[in-house]
């Protein structure tokens, strides 16, 4: 039966796509962390509040240096920002969140890099602070001048003396002492060099005087680093932050960083031994807290297009792994908006199951299948095994605890 | 072996459109065997008269990350199209793994790759495969183009659901009375007057 034209022109149609966008909005896997913190769609105990224990500490200890480890599509900058609106909340200290990889191309940081983008968003926030005198105005800028120096480099022209030993022939010339020439210094945030630690010292006293600056105004400051969970490899990771997080414990500023899940495991372990506290945010079980991701969907208006029975197989599909989550229940439903449904049924969530459980798929050879499938059956996984973290790193395999890995069920699928 | 599903570029279109405008999306589709430069071509075509929106496409085998990462923003609100069309290496695609965040933008992002891209993306780059999340589509020969069967049965629910003529709709599209929804464009796409849109 056809609709009715001044029924369905615009009203029904318009009707049905706008109920669509606004549940697809709702469920935007890719969205900004802070647009969803501030469109009030974050459910914050989905983690056991975990942002209020990473604040409180880095709150009541300052200098401490604290580790988020958690894989991809956890949740950690949602975490993250959640501890920076907590503390700047409470007044007592001043957070800095700066995403590095936003920033600069990670692949090229060496270390300073991490001082060097901190030493921009302070010398900004102090410059920006009211109740600088002109005095101080000036000399604030100065450093900034030299922390902006010691981050993107600098080009200046510089005397260069002769050398003694060079010889001209012609007597009544008047011989130059030397000649101006070009120098360019490279800065941290762009090309990649190795820096001594020498270097990394001539950026300790801009910052102090600046960290000197804005304890007038605020009483503590922490840094928040993220990003710098995508540097996978261990090496890579210390290789970057090692010097920068020494300093900045001598500096008293507290850190609040990501790191990569490798970190628990195998000789990732390093890691932690440079951090006061690790935190762990692992995938949320489905099992014995489904009501929490429940909550998640329920918080984001998922009702409104699902049913009791999909949403369940949406949250058990997800493995717990937020973002996954959030990209079936979207799936879902452009699957059934697609197929010119008005709700999503059983065979869209299939359909979106299939295609995530894909995604996973490729890429594993028939030896990484077989300790999947021995995984399921028997629950047994060797940690310390190379192979074996990567399929934790690329989400095949899904930590519930220390003792607790399974397939990601999506995966578990097609397989 | 399960396999990605195959969709239509009016499929591809409808799905980026009911996301939204400002989705920040990643879409990856698999190029078809054998498959030319009409075939993205043609693709193109059908997304720019769907979304209404430009289409920009990009080598992502020789742009450099801070070229990159500049020609995404300025502007960041059309439809990119980033295309390999044959594997890029482990290191490319660690390092554009790297940076995914200086690569987020409003408007959605295309990957248009060759099938054997897929391994290296789910192993080099779980960041970016992340985003992707299950949005990876084969398109069909010639772009995505519709089978004139597929073509049929599409145009003939849109006669059903809305009571009128292939005719009627190109004549109030004529006279400037068809709304915009979404539907109609996808109509007049298929009927192979997108000129009216």
């Amino acid at each position: 039966m056809p609709m009715a034209l001044s029924q369905s022109l615009p009203g029904g149609q318009v009707q049905r796509r706008d109920r669509f966008r606004k549940y697809m909005q709702a469920f935007n896997p890719t969205a900004s962390a802070q647009d969803v913190i501030d469109a009030g769609l974050v459910f914050e105990n989905l983690h056991r509040s975990l942002y209020l224990n990473l604040a409180g500490r880095a709150d009541l200890e300052p200098g401490s240096q604290q580790l988020l480890v958690g894989g991809v599509g956890s949740g950690k900058t949602t975490e993250l920002l959640l501890a920076a609106r907590w503390l700047r909340q409470q007044g007592n200290a001043l957070p800095f969140y700066i995403d590095i990889t936003a920033e600069t191309d990670l692949s090229a940081l060496n270390s300073g890099s991490l001082l060097a983008s901190f030493g921009i968003h302070l010398a900004s926030w102090v410059l920006r602070s009211a109740g600088l005198s002109k005095e101080n105005e000036q000399e604030i800028k100065k450093l900034y001048t030299k922390v902006k120096e010691y981050a993107y480099g600098k080009t200046e022209r510089v005397w260069v003396p002769y050398d003694d030993a060079v010889d001209f022939d012609d007597d009544d010339y008047e011989i130059p002492e030397g000649y101006y020439d070009t120098r360019k210094t490279p800065g941290k945030l762009k090309v990649p060099l190795p820096r001594l630690l020498r270097d990394i010292q001539s950026i300790r006293e801009p910052l102090e005087k600046l960290l000197g600056a804005a304890w007038e105004i605020q009483k503590d400051i922490v840094v928040i680093f993220d990003g710098l969970d995508r540097l996978l490899a261990p090496d890579k990771f210390l290789a970057v932050v090692h010097q920068d997080l020494r300093l900045l414990r001598g500096l008293k500023v507290s850190v609040l960083a990501t790191g990569p899940i490798a970190a628990l495991y195998g000789v990732g372990r390093s890691i932690a031994d440079h951090f006061d506290r690790v935190q762990h945010l692992a995938a949320i079980a489905t099992d014995s807290a489904s009501s929490f991701l429940q909550t998640v969907l329920e918080k984001r208006g998922g009702f409104e297009l699902l049913s009791r029975h999909e949403t369940d197989s949406v949250c058990h599909f997800s493995g717990g792994v937020l973002r996954d989550l959030i990209s079936l229940a979207r799936d879902s439903a452009e699957e059934a908006y697609i197929s010119e449904h008005d709700s999503i049924g059983p065979s869209d969530v299939e359909k979106v199951v299939q295609q995530l459980g894909t995604s996973y798929l490729r890429g594993l050879g028939p030896a990484e299948i077989q300790t999947l499938k021995t995984l399921d059956k028997s629950r047994s996984f060797r940690v310390d095994l190379p192979a074996n973290v990567e399929l934790l790193v690329t989400r095949r395999i899904l930590e519930y605890s220390s003792t607790d890995f399974r397939v990601h069920p999506a995966l578990l699928s097609v397989i | 072996m399960p396999e990605f599903s195959i969709q239509s570029s009016v499929d591809i279109a409808r799905r980026l459109e009911i996301r939204g405008s400002d989705s920040r999306s990643w879409v990856v589709l698999l190029l078809p065997s054998g498959s030319s430069d009409t075939a993205l071509r043609n693709l193109l075509g059908d997304l720019s008269s769907l979304l209404q929106r430009p289409t920009r496409v990009f080598d992502l085998r020789s742009s450099s990350f801070e070229k990159l990462s500049e020609i995404l923003h300025e502007p960041e609100d059309d439809i990119v199209v980033l295309v390999a069309k044959t594997n890029l290496d482990t290191e490319r695609w660690s390092a554009l793994d790297l940076m995914r965040s200086g690569l987020e933008r409003k408007g959605p992002i295309i990957l248009w790759l060759s099938p054997d891209c897929v391994p290296n993306l789910s192993e080099q780059a779980p960041n970016i495969r992340s985003f992707v999340g299950g949005s990876i589509f084969y398109v069909g020969p010639d772009g995505g183009l519709m089978s004139e069967a597929d073509r049929q049965k599409r145009l003939a629910e849109l006669v059903q659901f809305y009571g009128l003529s292939n005719k009627e709709v190109v004549n109030r599209a004529q006279a400037k009375t068809l709304p915009s929804e979404p539907h109609f464009v996808e109509w007049l796409v298929l009927l192979g007057r997108g000129d009216l849109v």
